[in-house]
Formats: structure tokens, C-alpha cells, sequence
């Protein structure tokens, strides 16, 4: 408890960053869409544009001139930043200590490693789901001018919750990582690589109809906000692909952790 | 009781070498020195029990139980100095020693506010502000204050002050009175030589040497000093002589072996002056590293 709590107080500041970061991006993507709104300008000009294009930038499922046609495009931006907070919180929060050289402090305390690894698991994910809410608010109130209706509440908690799935998968990653990987400076840099690398694979795979086997290895695949649109409802099999890629990585962090020899 | 004992513990890093075969074992309420050049091995022999790092062969228990298995639960009844220390920099120091105590069994408030005004240690700044020796104190401090059974110290006093250094070996015996049991790793031979009953000599991952401290200062050597004009340095070159040096009239050297030759040897020449002591620590520590 003790650990987990200062955990939390050491994490606030980060968390409180990436707040703003959120909300900037936010209030500015929001206050685009107000040019979009209900104009029949804009949907001529995208529709002029290449599907190609489209594709790429995750377009091409939503009436962006609708709440939540724009919501929809924005989710894959919400995604890629709240992964990467997720990815660099899981990688920092077991190396620090091995970064600052705590660790003869903290770990020649009478606490077994595995404590030490779900103690501070569950503050990193506290500050996930801190940064989600402040997401989920910030996206309600913007939207509030708008008048939305009950779907598009709907649509925002749907999106939220893979969100938040997606959020805990490079999560675990970056813990693992952080837990498996001696020379603490490459943790970060791993687990950023990581999302990268499937962030990229999911562009590729959009672009291509024959590379959609690619859509298993990418998380920014599993919740497409153009069928969570359609569909109200999370993919299945994602969900337990996400949960066995979450399991098998916290397993291998506390495999990983409670055998090695700590850096110093 | 044993409440330290390795059993041909060996540590590689990968290929480095760490420590190799070292065994030894330390009784209760003994206060014994561990003493080594840079390198040698003992930050790794203590890391090994405090469970920070794992033995790639052979044991090492702590009050008859094994490191690696029972770590969490020893660690209760273990306080640890290490050489550096390093907290974390944006707590204030008596945040800091809270948490620490939040981890014992024990209410250790009392004792931490004892220590911390024995070491005239201010509570409330911030660790990131303190200069080396202060962080030194809260290390101390942080050390001790659930009264540990047993104490890893490594080379505790580097950045204390010399009053600092009094106070805290004054503290070290007081707790070792109060029957905790010290492992106390150093280079410097004056303070272990001061401080310890045993002591185990570490070299390049070996112990070379696990005695008696009195025993080690009398068993080998006379470091004797003669004075007189015209002495011959070369009428001293005896068997059992080393290190002779003659400089101004005075001869220099250490003599081990029968002293009654010796005796015979000085009765044979007029002195001005002379001197037969223990050598130091020190110096018959030179001999295992020359």
C-alpha cells in the first residue's frame, strides 16, 4: 500500500502533463470541427480527395461533418497518445529505480519483488485511467455546443472502454519490458519502439486489403472506431487477444523481475 | 548462533568475475570487518545476502536461512548502509524516513527521531538539496531505525566528517551492545582495526585470509626501529627481516620469526634509541596485497 501510494504521489506530475497535452489537443481538434459542422462544402472536398488518402489517415468510415463521424476520426489520435503515456508510464515505473539507483534503497526493504511489481503496476494503471477520464471529460464538454444526442454518449463510452483496453495492453508491455530488460535506458526506448512499429502496421495494413492479417498484430487494429460506430459493440476476439497479450506480458514482468539481478 | 554464513559463494556477471568460493561466517554479536581494495569483491558478498543480486553458485544464509528464499522476511531484522546512497530526490528527508519505517513491523517513530538527533540531521529538507555527507546521515538513519538484529555496513563513513565518524562508530558499538551484529565492509584498516573482533580479507574475489584481529596483529609480525651512528643495514639482513630501510642513522623493518634471535642481534650493537611495536592493520594488511 505504501508503495503504491507513493507511486501516485511521484506519478501526478506526469500524469498532469499529459492532461494538458489531452485536453490542447482536444479543445483544438474540436474547434476544427466547427468548420466541418453540418457543412456540405467540406463533405464535396472530401469526397474529391483519394481514398487512398483517406485510408491512410482512417477517414474513410465517417461523416466528418457529424459528431460523431469527427469523434470518430479523432479516436485514432486519442489512441496513439494515451498508448504512448501508457507504454512510457509501464517502462518507467519499475527502471526508475534502477535509472536513479534507489533500488538498494527500495529493494533491500523487507518487500518481496513481486509486491513491488503490482504496487507499482496499479499506480501506473491509476494514472491510466486518470488520463482516460480526463480524455472522456474533456471530449464530452467540447462537445457539449453541439447538441449531441444519446448515440453519440453511447459511441464516446464504447470508444473509452477500448480505449482503456488498448491503453493497459502497451501498459503491460512497457512494464514487462521495464521489468525484463537489465539495461534500464533501453526499457523506454523498447517499449516506444513497440508501439511505433504497430502504430505503422496498422497504417500499412489499412492500405492494403491483403495485409489485413496484419490487423492481429497491430492493438491500434483491434477497436476500429469506424465499426465500433457501426457495430455498438467491442470485437470479441480482439478482446481476448488483448487480455492474453496483458496477461502473458505481466506474467513475464514478474517472471522476469523476481529472477534477475537487480543494476547497480 | 550463526547469523552469517556463506558457503563457497560465487558470483559471475556474465563472465566477470564477482566473487569466487568465498566462505566464512559470522557468530552473534560479533562485529566483523570485511576488508578489500576497490574491486575486490564486497559490495558483491553483501548484495548477494541483501538478495539484490542471486549467487550463480553455492549459499548464502542469514539466521540459518536462505537468502534467496526468505529475503522479504530477513530483510525485517536487517539494516543496510550502502557506500552510495541514493533516495528519492524530491522527498523531504523525514518523508522519506517515514516510508522507510512504514515497511517494519515495528512503531520506529521513537527510535528515528533519536538517531536523526544523534546525527544532527535536519528533518525538513529535501533530499535533492542535502550535500553527500547529509545524504550519508539520512542513510544512517534510515538504517537503523527499526534496531535492526544484523547490520551490512559498506564503507560507511566515506563523506562523513571526523565527528560524524566518532559519532557514528560510537553509535555502531552501542547498537552491537544492544546485541545487533555488524558486517562492516571497509578499506580503511584504521576504523576495522578500531571497531571489529574478526576479520575476513578479500582479494580480487577471494578470501585470502578469515581472523582473529589480535591474532593477525601478533602472530607474524615485530615492526621494529633502531637508532644509532653507524649503523650497518646489512648486519640486520637476517632471515625474517623485510623491508629494511636505513635512512639518516635510523634502520626501518619488520621482523618475522623467532625473537629471541632478534634480541641477541640488536644486544650486539649500541643503540641510541628503539622501538619494537604491533604493526598496523595497515601494514600487514600491504603484505597480503604486495
Amino acid at each position: 500500500m505504501n508503495i503504491f501510494v507513493h507511486e501516485l504521489t511521484a506519478n501526478l506530475k506526469s500524469l498532469l502533463i499529459w492532461g494538458v497535452i489531452v485536453i490542447l489537443f482536444v479543445v483544438v481538434g474540436t474547434s476544427k470541427f466547427s468548420a466541418y459542422y453540418e457543412n456540405p462544402d467540406m463533405l464535396a472536398i472530401l469526397d474529391a480527395m483519394p481514398p487512398a488518402l483517406l485510408d491512410a489517415f482512417n477517414m474513410q468510415a465517417f461523416n466528418l461533418t457529424t459528431l460523431s463521424g469527427f469523434f470518430g476520426l479523432m479516436f485514432t489520435y486519442y489512441a496513439l497518445m494515451l498508448s504512448i503515456a501508457a507504454a512510457m508510464w509501464g517502462s518507467d515505473v519499475i527502471s526508475k529505480e534502477e535509472r536513479d539507483k534507489t533500488v538498494e534503497f527500495s529493494l533491500t526493504l523487507p518487500v518481496p519483488r513481486s509486491r513491488v511489481v503490482t504496487a507499482k503496476s496499479l499506480a501506473a494503471l491509476v494514472n491510466c485511467i486518470g488520463l482516460l477520464l480526463i480524455t472522456w471529460g474533456i471530449s464530452l464538454a467540447t462537445a457539449t455546443p453541439y447538441q449531441p444526442d444519446g448515440e453519440f454518449y453511447t459511441f464516446v463510452a464504447l470508444c473509452m472502454l477500448a480505449l482503456f483496453i488498448m491503453q493497459v495492453i502497451f501498459l503491460s508491455i512497457g512494464i514487462f519490458l521495464g521489468c525484463a530488460l537489465k539495461q534500464y535506458k533501453r526499457a523506454s526506448s523498447a517499449a516506444l519502439s513497440v508501439l511505433l512499429a504497430t502504430y505503422f502496421i496498422s497504417i500499412v495494413s489499412s492500405l492494403n486489403q491483403d495485409l489485413e492479417f496484419l490487423n492481429y498484430v497491430s492493438p491500434f487494429k483491434y477497436f476500429d472506431a469506424g465499426v465500433l460506430l457501426r457495430e455498438s459493440r467491442l470485437d470479441g476476439t480482439f478482446v481476448v487477444l488483448s487480455l492474453a497479450i496483458i496477461g502473458i506480458s505481466m506474467a513475464g514482468a514478474y517472471v522476469a523481475y523476481t529472477r534477475r539481478d537487480l543494476y547497480i | 548462533m550463526r547469523v552469517i554464513e556463506a558457503g563457497q559463494l560465487t558470483k559471475y556477471y556474465g563472465k566477470a568475475r564477482g566473487i569466487v568460493d568465498v566462505s566464512f561466517h559470522v557468530d552473534e554479536g560479533e562485529i566483523f570487518g570485511f576488508i578489500g581494495p576497490n574491486g575486490a569483491g564486497k559490495s558483491t558478498t553483501i548484495r548477494l545476502f541483501l538478495s539484490l543480486i542471486y549467487p550463480t553458485s553455492g549459499s548464502a544464509t542469514i539466521f540459518g536461512r536462505d537468502c534467496v528464499k526468505h529475503g522479504p522476511e530477513l530483510r525485517q531484522e536487517i539494516g543496510y548502509l550502502p557506500s552510495e546512497v541514493f533516495y528519492y530526490e524530491r522527498m523531504k528527508v523525514i518523508d522519506l524516513l517515514r516510508y522507510s519505517a512504514s515497511f517494519y513491523r515495528k512503531d520506529c517513530t521513537q527510535r528515528l527521531h533519536e538517531l536523526a538527533e544523534w546525527m544532527e540531521l535536519e528533518l525538513n529538507r529535501r533530499i535533492e538539496d542535502l550535500s553527500y555527507g547529509n545524504k550519508k546521515k539520512v542513510g544512517i538513519v534510515q538504517g537503523l531505525l527499526h534496531q535492526p538484529k544484523l547490520l551490512f555496513l559498506d564503507e560507511p563513513t566515506a563523506g562523513l566528517d571526523p565527528l560524524m565518524q566518532r559519532k557514528f562508530f560510537q553509535l555502531i558499538q552501542e547498537e552491537n551492545q544492544r546485541g545487533a551484529t555488524v558486517f562492516f565492509s571497509s578499506h580503511i584498516l584504521g576504523e576495522v582495526q578500531r571497531m571489529c573482533n574478526r576479520v575476513g580479507i578479500i582479494k580480487e574475489g577471494q578470501i585470502i585470509e578469515v581472523a582473529d584481529i589480535r591474532t593477525l596483529q601478533q602472530r607474524n609480525y615485530k615492526k621494529v626501529m633502531l637508532e644509532a651512528g653507524g649503523l650497518d643495514a646489512a648486519y640486520f639482513d637476517i632471515p625474517g627481516v623485510t623491508n629494511l630501510e636505513s635512512h639518516n642513522g635510523t634502520l626501518r623493518f619488520f621482523y618475522n620469526g623467532d625473537v629471541n634471535a632478534l634480541m641477541h642481534k640488536i644486544g650486539t650493537v649500541t643503540l641510541s634509541n628503539v622501538t619494537i611495536e604491533e604493526p598496523t592493520l595497515e601494514e600487514i594488511f600491504m603484505h597480503y596485497y604486495e
